[in-house]
């Protein structure tokens, strides 16, 4: 569904991602995981179009997108939920949302999406008044994740969905996303958290330095002894 | 689809249609002297209406605005000192011209983000200014003197109108869908546009309008002066006091830029003689004391502070 192909890219001169070639198959959970500074944010920037690539392809369904602006994206299908949320602080949380159907194609239908979203996350409904700045954490990530479902899109893709949240919030959310991906929803998420992300992915990627040095099913990834030593530093 | 309201309807709208009703049925039994005074009051308010099309609502903080004023003087002028036209058609063609300015300039300074855009901004008066100069169709360093009479009751309509337009469209395009993209650009652009908002063309639009709204005043206060004046025209002054109305009002808001400019008009129109010379400096306290410890402005901090003007106020 969405393929890279031997992308470069870097910010001012400074190269960040060399020859990075992945794949996000339909109706499937891929992962990429790697340690900090490795070119996993960098990656997703790419795949939405706020960071070109010097060299390299981006293919969405068939169609190259290596040269479309970050705003046509969402309306071709591509919702991305960002490191850090970046929800809009003095907007309430519906307001939020509803920002994510601002895609052409997601507008007639913002009302059912919405309620879907709240029938995801029920706590968004209580807080649809509240503004976004005043959310917590957890809350934000819901957000976050909701408003990149507002666009109704084909592929989901999650910058590190875990980023300062509890360990305990950190498994509901997975658990949310994987219901999401069990309901048919292609999910591209990009995690430091390698093995909480393992453990509900169909597919990974690790990433190190900029390239994309293993992949293979999850538990050939968790079972790499020198991997979860050098990365993830699990015991 | 049904977008919900930012903020509860009508107010603030219906205040400052009522306050211009009465200003437009009074305008012909006011006296002379003090209906160029008013004049001169709304010309100020409708250059900050015009700025705050870009940087009251995008945040996007242009130094430069009075480029476009002068873009709209130096049309009315040209075109009613050589071709007669009427100086209303005067006024349309500054406005289209500034417009146009606008589009071009906007094209190239609007990929800048933040204090860069400032900067650029900030160029564009002192290239003007010497482009204007050099250029004896437009009077080179003379300028343009026109003779085209006093007739205060014509300016208070035209820029009355010029208001009018400003305040709908501001209205019109912060209650919405345009408006939440808006929000969202000035919050975090990137985000914006990772949701699809076409921050891009967004930000043209308003720099546009912004522009066309300058000209056109521009070309109405090169009527009221009855001539062009290249170091006047060019007066960076000019955009810090423009600046400094819509800072003082509170950016991005409905009645900021209408309170902005009579909280500064007003005053500096009374100290004008008593304190000659320290008016900028005075204006430039204000701001920085604003800027630092009520950052929303008059309407911006009434709101914050007064729950039930929330409603009213925007």
């Amino acid at each position: 569904m969405l393929r890279l192909d031997g992308v470069q890219a870097g910010y001012d001169g400074t190269q960040v991602l060399w020859d990075v070639t992945l794949a996000a198959e339909k109706g499937a959970m891929t992962v990429l995981i790697g340690p900090n500074g490795a070119g996993k944010s960098t990656t997703l920037k790419v795949i939405n179009g706020l960071v070109r690539p010097t060299r390299g392809h981006v293919v969405f369904q068939g169609e190259d997108i290596t040269r479309t602006p970050a705003h046509e994206r969402p309306g071709k299908g591509i919702a991305a939920c960002p490191e850090g949320r970046r929800l809009f602080p003095l907007l309430t949380t519906e307001g939020n949302l509803r920002l994510g159907a601002y895609p052409k194609g997601a507008r007639s239908s913002a009302d059912e999406t919405l309620t879907y979203v709240y029938e995801l996350f029920p706590r968004l409904r209580e807080r649809a008044r509240v503004k976004a700045g005043r959310l917590s954490g957890g809350e934000q990530q819901m957000v976050g994740i909701g408003r990149a479902l507002m666009s109704k899109p084909s592929i989901l893709v999650l910058d590190e969905p875990s980023l300062g949240l509890a360990p305990k919030l950190v498994s509901e959310i997975f658990v949310k996303i994987r219901e999401l991906r069990e309901a048919g929803l292609t999910v591209l998420m990009v995690e430091q958290n390698a093995y909480a992300a393992l453990r509900i992915a169909d597919f990974g990627y690790v990433m190190q330095n900029g390239h994309v040095v293993k992949s293979g099913p999850p538990n050939q990834l968790l079972d790499l002894e020198e991997l979860r030593k050098a990365y993830f530093a699990i015991p | 689809m049904k977008w919900p309201k930012l903020r509860a309807i009508g107010p603030s709208l219906w205040g400052i249609g009522v306050f211009l009703l009465v200003l437009g049925g009074l305008a012909p039994w006011i006296p002379r002297f003090p209906l160029t005074i008013l004049v001169n009051l709304l010309i100020f308010a409708a250059l900050a209406y015009s700025l705050n099309f870009i940087t009251g609502l995008t945040g996007y903080v242009n130094f430069g605005h009075v480029v476009f004023m002068a873009v709209g003087a130096y049309t009315l002028g040209y075109t009613v000192g050589t071709i007669r036209l009427h100086p209303l058609g005067g006024v349309a063609l500054g406005g289209l011209m500034a417009l146009v300015l606008a589009l071009g300039l906007g094209a190239v300074t609007l990929r800048f983000r933040g204090v860069y855009f400032a900067i650029a901004s900030l160029v564009t008066p002192l290239a003007g200014l010497n482009i204007v100069l050099v250029l004896p169709a437009l009077g080179g360093g003379q300028g343009i003197l026109l003779n085209i009479g006093f007739d205060p009751l014509s300016w208070f309509y035209t820029i009355w109108a010029i208001i009018a337009t400003e305040v709908g469209l501001t209205y019109w395009i912060t209650h919405g869908r345009l408006g939440y993209g808006i929000r969202a650009i000035k919050s975090d652009e990137d985000a914006a546009k990772s949701l699809g908002v076409n921050a891009p063309r967004l930000k043209l639009f308003l720099f546009a309008l912004s522009g066309l709204f300058a000209g056109a005043t521009g070309g109405v206060y090169a009527w009221t002066t009855s001539g062009v004046f290249p170091e006047a025209a060019f007066d960076l002054t000019f955009s810090l006091r423009m600046l400094a109305m819509i800072v003082i009002g509170g950016m991005g808001t409905l009645l900021g830029p209408l309170i902005g400019a009579i909280a500064v008009y007003l005053p500096s129109r009374f100290f004008l003689t008593i304190f000659i010379g320290t008016e900028s400096i005075i204006i430039g306290l204000v701001v920085i004391v604003i800027a630092l410890f009520v950052p929303g402005g008059i309407v911006g901090t009434l709101r914050k502070y007064v729950p039930e003007l929330r409603r009213i106020l925007e």
